[in-house]
Parts: C-alpha cells; sequence; structure tokens
C-alpha cells in the first residue's frame, strides 16, 4: 500500500452526543484524485463524520491524517486553511450579489497599497476558475438570475477560489435534474484530473455508481464496508446501507383503479399553461418536468395557492372553485410539499400539532382543543403511519427526513383527504424511508385515494407511477402509461 | 447522529422556555422584598405594601397589561402594533369630546370601543390586504390617530367627567379592588385561555412558527392577523378609556411613548419579535416587573433621569439572558 498516495485519512473516529453515540470508531481513507462515495440512512453518520472533517463538530477520539501529517482539526477556519473545502446541501450563496463576489465571499481581492476591492481581478479570476470548471457563466451575473444549478456551479468555484485538496459533497444534486446532474459531473471529472479529491455524499445510488471510484458505506453511526464501486451492485450497497435485505427498491403493486375523482379542464395560472387531466380513485398519476417546467406551479394552482385565471376544476363530477388551501382542503385535497422545512412543517411545534395542524377544527367542540382528543388522533397516525419519534410532543424539527415527510402525509389522512398531491416526495430522505412512503402510497389508494405524484427522479416515477404526464414550459407535452414509459421518453419529452 | 444532537438541544430549549417565566417571576418576588424591606428602612414603617401605594400602582399597570396582553398574541403571529400610543391618544380626545356634548356614558365607552375596531380594522387592512410591513404602517398609523386626537381636541386637555367613565378607571369592587384591575385579570384569564387552550391560539403559534406551512394547511393566516389587529385597536381604546378615567382628563398626548412601555414588557416576557414564540404569563411578569421597579425607586425618590436609565438596563440584561440561556443551551452538544 502506498501511503503516499492517501491525502485524508481519519481513524477510529468517536463523537458522543448525549444518549447517542454518533460515530463509533470509524475510519475512512480518501486517495489523490479519487472520488469516495459516503453512503448511508439519515442517521448513519454522514453528517456527523462531514462536520468533524470541517471543523464544525470536535471529535471525542480518534485522529486524522491529512498527505500523512497527524492534524487537529478545531474550527472551520483551520479545516479551510488544510485544504477541506465543504459544499452543502442547502446552498449558501447570497442572491443578492454577483456570481464573482459570491465566489470571493470573505476573502476578497484588494489592489495593494490603498487595500481597495480590486474588482477587476476578481471578475478576471472568478472567469479563469469558471473556466477551469468548463462551465460558460458570467462572473458579473447576479445570483438571483441564476437557475439552481448555475448556483451550485458557484458554490463549487467559490470553494475552488482558494487550493483545494478534498471537496466534500453533501447531497450535490437534490435539487438537479437528470441534465444539470449530468453537467455537475463533468465538473467532478475535471476536478478529478486536476487531482482533487472528492468525498461524494448521496442518497441516489445511481449516482454512487455513476461517479465513484470507492465507496463507504455507514449504518448506525459504524462503518459497514468500504467496496470498489465497480464490484458491487445495488442490492448489495442497499442492504448493506439498511442491514436487511431489500430486493425491491420501488414496490409496486396493483391496486384497482376505479371512478374518476378529479377532473382538471383547461387550467390556466401563474407559470401553467391550459392543463388538462384526470385523476381516477386508486390512481397514482406521475407528473414529469424538469426545473422550472411548471410542475410547482401546477401544484400551487391545484391547491389554491395561485389563483387560477381560468379553466374548472370538478372533484367527483361536482364543480369546485378552489381559491385557496382552505378551499382544497375542504375540497379533500391534500399537498405534501416540495420543501418539508419551509412549506410542510410547524419546526418549532411538535409531532401532535403537525398532524393536526389542517384540522385543528375537529380538535374538540367549540372554542377549545380537546387535548386528549388531539393525542388520540396524533398517536394513531403515529402508529399506522410507522413515524419513528420519542413521542408525539417531541418537536418535529428532531425527526429524520423521511419521518417528517410521514408527518405531513398524516396531517392529511388526519383531514381526511382523497386527493394527495406529492411534490417530489422522497426528496432528500434515505432508501428505507423511501421504501415507506411508496408502500404507504400505495396503502392510500388501495384504500380509494388519489395521487398526484410530481418527480423528477426517473426511475421513481417509472416504477411507481401508473401513469406518467410529461410537462415543459407549463404545458403537458405528453402522456404514458406505465408499459409505454422509458427514460428517453420522458426525457425528450420534458425538453419539447 | 444530527437528528439526536438537534433533539437534545430541543429539549434544552424547551427546558430553558418554562425556566424563562420561573425566572422572571423569580426577579419579582425579589424585587418586591426589595422593595418591602427598604421602605419598611427608609419609612420606618411598611409603605410599599400599604394601599396607598399598591392599589394606584395596580390600577395603572391594568391598563397597560391588557394592551400587552393582548398584543402578545399579536406578536406571537410575527406582526407589531405600534399605534396603541396613538390610539390612546385619540380615544382620550374622543371620550372627553363627546362627554363634553353631553353624550351618555356608555354611549361613550361603546362609541370609544368602536373606534377603536375600526383603528385595527385600518391596521389590518394596510398590513394584510396591502401587504405593507406592519412596523411601518402602525409607526404611519400611530401618526395618524395621534394628530387626530390632537385635531379633535383642538391640542388642549379637556375634561372627562361621567359617573361612568370615572368608575371605569377608578371604581372599586369590594371597596377595595379597582375595577380595571378586574378588567386586567379577566384579560390575562381570557388570554390565557386562547394561547394555551383553543382552536385560535394553536393557529396563531403555528402562524408564527412557520406561515406558509400554516397557509398551505388551510389556515387563514391573514384572517387571524387582520382579527389581532382589531384586538389590538380595542384593547388600546379600552386603556386609552381608563387612563382617561384615572387622570379625570382627556388629552392628545395621553400614551404618548406607551407603545415602547408595552412592547418592552411584552419582549422582556419572552416574546419573540419573529414570532412564534411567548407566553402570556411571561408578559404578565414582564409588565409587573417595568411597573414595580418604577413604582419602587420612584417610592425610594430616585429621580426619574435615572429610573429611565435602569429600566432600559433591566430590559437588555433580561434580553441578553434569554439570548446567552439559549446559545449555550445549543451548543451544549
Amino acid at each position: 500500500m502506498t501511503e503516499n498516495n492517501i491525502v485524508l485519512k481519519m481513524e477510529k473516529i468517536t463523537k458522543q452526543f448525549p444518549g447517542v453515540l454518533a460515530l463509533d470508531s470509524v475510519s475512512i481513507d480518501l486517495k489523490k484524485g479519487e472520488v469516495l462515495g459516503i453512503l448511508g440512512e439519515n442517521g448513519a453518520g454522514k453528517s456527523t463524520l462531514i462536520k468533524i472533517l470541517a471543523g464544525n463538530y470536535i471529535k471525542d477520539s480518534g485522529e486524522i491524517f491529512i498527505d500523512g501529517e497527524k492534524f487537529e482539526i478545531n474550527n472551520p477556519g483551520e479545516a479551510m486553511a488544510s485544504g477541506i473545502r465543504v459544499i452543502y446541501q442547502e446552498l449558501n450563496t447570497l442572491n443578492n450579489l454577483t456570481v464573482a463576489e459570491n465566489i470571493f465571499i470573505g476573502e476578497q481581492l484588494v489592489k495593494t497599497g490603498l487595500k481597495i476591492v480590486d474588482w477587476k481581478s476578481m471578475v478576471k479570476k472568478s472567469k479563469i476558475i469558471l473556466e477551469s470548471l468548463n462551465v460558460d457563466l458570467n462572473p458579473k451575473a447576479v445570483m438571483e438570475d441564476l437557475s439552481v444549478s448555475e448556483k451550485q456551479v458557484v458554490e463549487i468555484a467559490k470553494a475552488l477560489s482558494k487550493e483545494a485538496k478534498i471537496l466534500v459533497m453533501d447531497e450535490p444534486t437534490a435539487a438537479l435534474s437528470e441534465d444539470d446532474t449530468k453537467s455537475l459531473f463533468r465538473i467532478i471529472c475535471t476536478l478529478k484530473e486536476k487531482g482533487v479529491s472528492i468525498i461524494y455524499i448521496s442518497h441516489r445510488l445511481k449516482e454512487i455508481f455513476e461517479i465513484t471510484d470507492r465507496v463507504t458505506v455507514l449504518r448506525d453511526g459504524k462503518k459497514v464496508k468500504t467496496l470498489v464501486t465497480a464490484e458491487t451492485n445495488t442490492n448489495e450497497l442497499v442492504s448493506l446501507m439498511v442491514g436487511r435485505d431489500i430486493k425491491e427498491m420501488y414496490p409496486k403493486r396493483e391496486v384497482p383503479i376505479t371512478e374518476t375523482v378529479m377532473e382538471v379542464k383547461g387550467l390556466i395560472a401563474e407559470g401553467v399553461n391550459n392543463i388538462s387531466f384526470n385523476l381516477k380513485r386508486g390512481e397514482i398519476l406521475g407528473v414529469f418536468g424538469l426545473l422550472g417546467s411548471g410542475r410547482t406551479s401546477l401544484v400551487k394552482a391545484l391547491f389554491g395557492a395561485n389563483p387560477i385565471k381560468s379553466g374548472e376544476i370538478f372533484i367527483k363530477g361536482k364543480k369546485v372553485s378552489i381559491k385557496s388551501p382552505r378551499r382544497a382542503r375542504d375540497s379533500k385535497i391534500g399537498l405534501v410539499p416540495l420543501d418539508r422545512k419551509m412549506e410542510g412543517l410547524a419546526l418549532a411545534l411538535g409531532v401532535k400539532e403537525n398532524i393536526t395542524l389542517a384540522n385543528i377544527n375537529d380538535l374538540g367542540r367549540g372554542f377549545l382543543i380537546n387535548k386528549k382528543t388531539e393525542a388520540l388522533k396524533a398517536e394513531k397516525w403515529a402508529d399506522s403511519l410507522n413515524i419513528r419519534t420519542p413521542s408525539i410532543n417531541t418537536e418535529v424539527n428532531s425527526l429524520s427526513g423521511g419521518n417528517q415527510q410521514k408527518v405531513v402525509l398524516a396531517r392529511w389522512l388526519e383531514s381526511g383527504s382523497e386527493i394527495i398531491i406529492l411534490n417530489e416526495p422522497t426528496r432528500g430522505i434515505d432508501v428505507g424511508a423511501k421504501i415507506e412512503i411508496y408502500k404507504l402510497m400505495q396503502d392510500l389508494c388501495e384504500k380509494g385515494a388519489a395521487i398526484i405524484m410530481i418527480s423528477s427522479e426517473l426511475p421513481e416515477i417509472l416504477s411507481i407511477a401508473d401513469r406518467i404526464i410529461v410537462m415543459s414550459k407549463g404545458r403537458f407535452t405528453d402522456q404514458y402509461t406505465k408499459n409505454e414509459a422509458t427514460e428517453e421518453k420522458l426525457l425528450s419529452a420534458a425538453c419539447l | 447522529m444530527a437528528e439526536t444532537r438537534l433533539q437534545e438541544s430541543n429539549k434544552e430549549r424547551k427546558k430553558v422556555g418554562i425556566s424563562n417565566t420561573l425566572m422572571l417571576f423569580i426577579v419579582l418576588v425579589i424585587m418586591i422584598a426589595f422593595f418591602g424591606i427598604t421602605s419598611q428602612i427608609k419609612f420606618g414603617q411598611q409603605f410599599f405594601f400599604s394601599i396607598l401605594n399598591i392599589i394606584p400602582m395596580l390600577s395603572n399597570i391594568s391598563y397597560i397589561g391588557i394592551i400587552a396582553c393582548i398584543l402578545t398574541m399579536l406578536l406571537i403571529t410575527g406582526e407589531m402594533d405600534f399605534s396603541i400610543g396613538g390610539n390612546i391618544g385619540l380615544t382620550s380626545c374622543l371620550a372627553a369630546l363627546l362627554l363634553s356634548k353631553g353624550i351618555n356614558g356608555v354611549l361613550v365607552v361603546l362609541i370609544c370601543l368602536a373606534v377603536g375596531i375600526l383603528m385595527g380594522v385600518f391596521n389590518g387592512f394596510i398590513v394584510t390586504r396591502l401587504g405593507v410591513n406592519s412596523i411601518i404602517a402602525t409607526i404611519g398609523t400611530m401618526s395618524i390617530w395621534r394628530g387626530i386626537g390632537y385635531t379633535l381636541s383642538n391640542g388642549e386637555s379637556m375634561l372627562a367627567f361621567n359617573p361612568v367613565i370615572d368608575y371605569l378607571g377608578r371604581g372599586t369592587i369590594f371597596k377595595y379592588i379597582p375595577f380595571p384591575i378586574i378588567l386586567f385579570i379577566i384579560v390575562i384569564i381570557l388570554t390565557y385561555i386562547i394561547m394555551n387552550r383553543s382552536k385560535i391560539g394553536r393557529r396563531i403559534y403555528a402562524i408564527g412558527v412557520n406561515p406558509m406551512a400554516s397557509y398551505l394547511s388551510g389556515t387563514n393566516v391573514k384572517g387571524i392577523k387582520f382579527l389581532l389587529f382589531i384586538f389590538c385597536g380595542a384593547a388600546a381604546s379600552l386603556g386609552g378609556l381608563i387612563l382617561t378615567s384615572l387622570s379625570a382628563v382627556g388629552m392628545p398626548q395621553h400614551g404618548q411613548g406607551l407603545e415602547l412601555t408595552v412592547v418592552s414588557a411584552v419582549i422582556l416576557g419572552g416574546t419573540a419579535l419573529s414570532g412564534g414564540k411567548g407566553q402570556i404569563l411571561g408578559t404578565l411578569a414582564g409588565v409587573l416587573i417595568l411597573s414595580i421597579l418604577y413604582n419602587g425607586l420612584t417610592m425610594l425618590n430616585i429621580m426619574y433621569f435615572y429610573i429611565q436609565i435602569i429600566r432600559g438596563i433591566v430590559l437588555i440584561l433580561v434580553v441578553a439572558t434569554y439570548e446567552i440561556r439559549q446559545s449555550r443551551a445549543l451548543r451544549r452538544v
């Protein structure tokens, strides 16, 4: 074994949080110019490990070697100084500033002598960095005009504005479409060639196979195994990750599809242009589209959050006017929104309060809340949806992504929704929770609900949806049944 | 595990939340004991706890407290009402003007409360329908209300005598208990029940924590905020009537700067300006601390200038304590 080749070595890292051993003697090593995937369910210890590397947490024990030298990382500054750069899942860009300003934020270039900001050389250097990544982006462009993927490129450029030895990417593709993911991968390859070592964290197995050289699997704070990516397969990784054998990542069962419950005719709203479709009981209708295709606008219009300019919506044959989310709720429509934390949950409130949020009126007769009734309702859903939480009074903030998503779903079940719209239901949640969500969706269909699932994950939509509608530029461009649909067809329709 | 860390810190945060209110009441008890003892030493007899001191002090507290309790609910939704001081000035002048025209006392009270509600409607409209930031909107209406007060009274003070009005501020029940205190207690109980037990209280907290999630769960966010602005308008008018009664004059300067006193008391009580967090009992403690501090220091013959300085220091100290305790709890990883 050539020790010289190893850029980073973390040995027997242990971190204890009150009550839980978050990392139990975990060791990883990273070679020069390599992409190392780190895989694990939420709570497996991925984030903790990265935060220790980035200097956000202090390890309890263990050693970190950089280029063979022992290194103590006590704060983010020291991590930066040793060439470690982390790009977090939530982008930290300042949207009112330009690309160049963002790249050099914190360490703006100054003219010698006068110590005033040297805009020219900042723009020039930004250009050089961006060109080295093979992307065509104007350093003078303002961030808010950029797409999510372009913002991500800026984050990468920012990480590279000073010499970077190790680049950590925490779920970089969570908000990216397939195309954007491809261009991100091109950038990663460019960086690899330059000798940058990359730690790549993702839930998406497909990406792990596409981009990583080796992959380390964590589970419950322990390292399970490190494998050479080319020598493993999905089933092996999944079973290592969840610790049980899961043959089907996307379980799908036959559910009888019966009468039409919702009919939309010629819907026009902001970002939505003349859309018509119908939805049947027991059906999962997939809506596929790239970022900016109008899929979220469609959701908002259907749920009354954006005004409908023209068009008609019928529910069970009756024409309804959905002017507000309240009307949507009363029409038995439920929404699991795109951004759980911003739109879905009142994070500082408990599981209980979040489950009953759409249905406060049913929590007792008259003016007051009957706490017993509420607790019973919340317990019922926490049990039947298998929401893992210490108690129904726990703040939802402390739950994992998958369990948070179940809380949002429970809210709509509690309010008796028959039509449930899920916008990217499995975004940023781990494999185990994903499978649970898919099963739940089909349980609901079996009980007579109808589901609209917006998704940009191809394997998900291809295997879970009964019918798929493709959107582009606010219009429906094509429609396929489950059997007709293929990746190629969906992607080409999405670009129409 | 990040989740576990958060969970622990949340537990901590909750503990801090409970003991923050408790801490205030401990401070309050210490303060009361201090003033009791010093008044005994200074005057050789118990002045602080005498009826001569307690009753007027409590009457003064009550109109501030009534407004503070209602304002707490509005603040928890993340909105603000600075127009309460102006509202008091307007109400006071209006009441005196109506009385001078010989209008029946009960009717005057009803008209004033109705006008207070109208002022609330106006604020609510500007904030929830026109989308103006509530701090800006109510700084604007504060000036408008006060200006109308000056216009109504021609800039002068007017005597305001009337049995009904007199009773509102200076009447007593069971001989000793001033009527405004009864009103205050009723408001405390009502707002406490609303915020801790009722459906609308739950909605108010949820709006403050996450307005978007509340809206997307079918909550009428704008409607509830509108309603709370109306409550604030009515509460300020009631406060204005009590103040008019206590002073027996209606004047446009009534309630000048009072908005800051009330907001200070609410913030002191642990309500977050950003919304989502706050307790009626905390507000009660905040009101009592600020008022008793003022009363006790005045009793000790400390000059008003210094009292101002001390009140400012107390406010900053308490809020800084909240922040320090919270960040400590978060850092305890």
